[in-house]
């Protein structure tokens, strides 16, 4: 007989462990459904060639007679009126309905309206409307999708390009989010309004912001070259107009100087709160030792405020190996050359694109071990520092 | 007696301190708000002022026409109520979700606590663009392809909540629990009437940012769904970049529509949106 520690064995303990469950009932449940599964699945989905098919689903209409003209209209991309009447009563609109021949005897109806699919058979002597279902079709392939993407010169291309994005745009936003949270930890006046200047691209939506850059990045009417060129024309030199969404080696340069822009105001909050919390006690004393400006900066509040660095180090280095919307937006496709494709971008045009679930999958579970990894070294790190401090 | 003279020169020195660090932050500030201008002085200009060089900077007259022409070319209205619909629910989903969940990992003792929390902490590592795929066959599978309840009901909880919270929910000392036990308070009410309150800060913070990030959602909009009905603003403002892409007085009215809400709420609620953020990093 197994004696339960004391605790399991209350009755109160069982009691509040079910009240727990019940307040944690819909947390789990939409989490398990939406989170969990799918995540198990993205690993089982990496394995297997993944497919959707149309099918037939339920009957909608039997036609009995009078078969050879309705093939007629059908044949020539027309709909049988008497179908139209029906489908009408079914929520339909007339222009939303097209009809293309599948294959022999086979018919595709499609209402746009109402996204739904339909498919006509010819079946001896009738004619039977069915309502077309999707079902998906899983065959499993082994290692092949990941073989594959490495063997595909996108897929290398979108881990080198954000790798490089990553690289440059982390260390370049936070270096001077750094700069700017000492400025404004230094101004007393008017430091409300420039926390909020700055922290609005960061709110604003991606889609809505992008699109601004787009028009700020415009080869010949854009506000950037003319701002160059007014800057170039100061120093006496004419600046050539850059090409910054055409020309394969500005793409990625216009994407990191836009997200510096939209994350260095957020970053620099972040740090800022992080030194404020620094206690004033070794400023002081760091003041009555004679220490200049620069010392305490570099030997006072740079290490203090390492935990916050880090966090934010590793918070936008995760964020920025996701990046995707910038990119669908800015250069409306992956860029010329594909200079901008990232990985992301790769899982959506290969699963929504080329319905290519199975490769699509795979290169999301490689993003996922970089991310990983990443989460395990923070973890590892913060860990060993909050040892030491204690 | 010592050094009038130093007194003054620091005096000096910190004077062009001041002056260097405050030209710093203004053009630092003139940076970050000069393409909301551009935006809005743009979404005002006619044709032809919009691609004129040098730029208009501040169009004369102002063309409020613009508006009402960009929000006539496209669904906008439709697609405003489907953003603040989703944007709503989804925000007042989470909010009761995180609450409850959030307290239970904060004052309760119960069976597999330790387990499920890390389980949650391990679910901030997983990047949702990975479960794309699988949540689209999912979805599919569910009959939710274009359907709202796709766009809303993933969207209701929040394991980044759940933690913020429940830092929130530590702090409420047990002896209030116990004494309302006494008196007969049940646990649910006990957490509406007496612990939501104490938290009301962090549930701020939980319910502003939920509502800017499922105001601004993207690309799970685009894959869950494929018909304009179900658009929302930044999905409709994409499909109207593609069919005005030289009208840039058009796009950027639009644009400026997409923002405003943000904006509105912002100025609103400043002081929590930067005390939210502030504490993502003080933990």
């Amino acid at each position: 007989m197994i004696k339960l520690p004391s605790h399991l064995r209350s009755r109160r303990f069982w009691g509040e462990t079910a009240e727990a469950y019940l307040f944690l009932l819909p947390t789990l449940v939409v989490l398990g459904v939406f989170t969990f599964y799918p995540f198990v699945n993205a690993f089982v989905y990496s394995l297997y060639d993944i497919r959707t098919r149309t099918v037939p689903g339920p009957v909608v209409y039997v036609l009995e007679e009078g078969l050879d003209s309705w093939t007629n209209l059908l044949a020539r991309g027309r709909i049988p009126e008497d179908l139209v009447a029906l489908l009408e009563k079914r929520g339909a609109k007339r222009e939303d309905l097209w009809v293309r021949l599948r294959q022999s005897a086979r018919w595709v109806l499609k209402d746009e309206g109402n996204n739904q699919e339909y498919i006509l058979i010819k079946e001896g002597d009738k004619l039977i409307a069915y309502q077309a279902t999707t079902q998906w079709a899983l065959d499993p392939v082994g290692w092949s999708n990941f073989r594959q993407a490495f063997r595909d010169p996108d897929f290398t291309k979108a881990l080198f390009n954000t790798l490089k994005y990553v690289g440059i745009s982390v260390p370049a936003t936070l270096f001077l989010a750094l700069l700017l949270a000492t400025l404004l930890n230094q101004a007393l006046l008017g430091r409300a309004f420039f926390r909020l200047v700055n922290f609005l691209p960061y709110i604003t939506p991606v889609v809505a912001i992008t699109m601004v850059w787009q028009w700020i990045y415009d080869r010949d009417l854009g506000l950037l070259n003319y701002i160059v060129s007014a800057v170039a024309r100061l120093f006496g030199t004419k600046a050539s107009f850059f090409d910054w969404l055409n020309d394969a080696r500005l793409a990625l340069p216009a994407l990191i100087i836009m997200n510096v822009w939209r994350f260095v105001g957020y970053q620099a909050l972040i740090l800022l709160a992080g030194m404020q919390g620094i206690d004033r006690e070794y400023y002081e004393a760091a003041r009555v030792d004679g220490a200049s400006g620069w010392q305490v900066w570099r030997r006072i509040t740079i290490p203090l405020l390492s935990p916050q660095i880090f966090f934010v180090f590793i918070i936008s280095m995760i964020g920025s190996f996701k990046i995707f919307e910038e990119v669908y937006i800015l250069f409306m496709g992956p860029g010329p050359q594909k200079s901008a494709l990232t990985i992301v971008y790769y899982v959506f045009t290969k699963a929504f694109d080329s319905g290519h679930y199975g490769l699509a999958s795979a290169a999301s579970v490689i993003l996922f071990a970089i991310i990983f990894a990443l989460s395990l070294f923070q973890l590892t790190v913060v860990q060993r520092r909050v040892h030491y401090e204690r | 007696m010592f050094s009038a003279q130093g007194t003054a020169i620091y005096r000096v020195r910190r004077g062009l301190w001041s002056v260097l660090i405050y030209s710093l932050l203004l053009f630092t500030a003139v940076i970050m708000a000069l393409p909301f201008f551009w935006m809005i002085t743009t979404s005002l200009k006619d044709v032809y002022q919009a691609l004129r060089l040098p730029p208009v900077w501040i169009p004369n007259p102002l063309h409020w026409e613009n508006y009402v022409s960009a929000w006539n070319a496209a669904p906008f209205g439709r697609y405003f109520f489907n953003s603040f619909l989703i944007a709503i629910t989804t925000t007042v989903g989470e909010v009761i979700t995180t609450i409850f969940a959030a307290y239970a990992f904060a004052k309760m003792n119960f069976f597999g606590k330790s387990v499920l929390f890390n389980l949650f902490l391990g679910t901030l590592m997983i990047p949702g663009q990975m479960l794309l795929v699988p949540s689209f066959v999912l979805i599919n599978r569910l009959g939710g392809y274009n359907t709202y309840w796709a766009l809303i009901i993933p969207w209701t909880v929040s394991v980044f909540g759940v933690f913020l919270l429940r830092q929130f929910f530590r702090t409420i000392p047990d002896e209030f629990w116990d004494s309302a036990r006494l008196d007969g308070c049940s646990r649910i009410r006990y957490v509406l009437q007496i612990a939501v309150p104490q938290a009301r800060p962090g549930i701020a913070t939980v319910a502003l940012f939920k509502f800017v990030g499922s105001w601004n959602a993207f690309l799970w909009v685009i894959i869950m769904t494929d018909r304009v009905q179900l658009r929302t603003v930044p999905v409709g403002l994409r499909y109207f970049m593609q069919e005005f892409n030289q009208d840039y007085h058009l796009l950027m009215a639009a644009a400026t529509m997409a923002i405003v809400p943000i904006l509105i709420l912002f100025f609103f609620a400043q002081k929590q949106f930067i005390q939210g953020v502030a504490r993502t990093g003080l933990r």
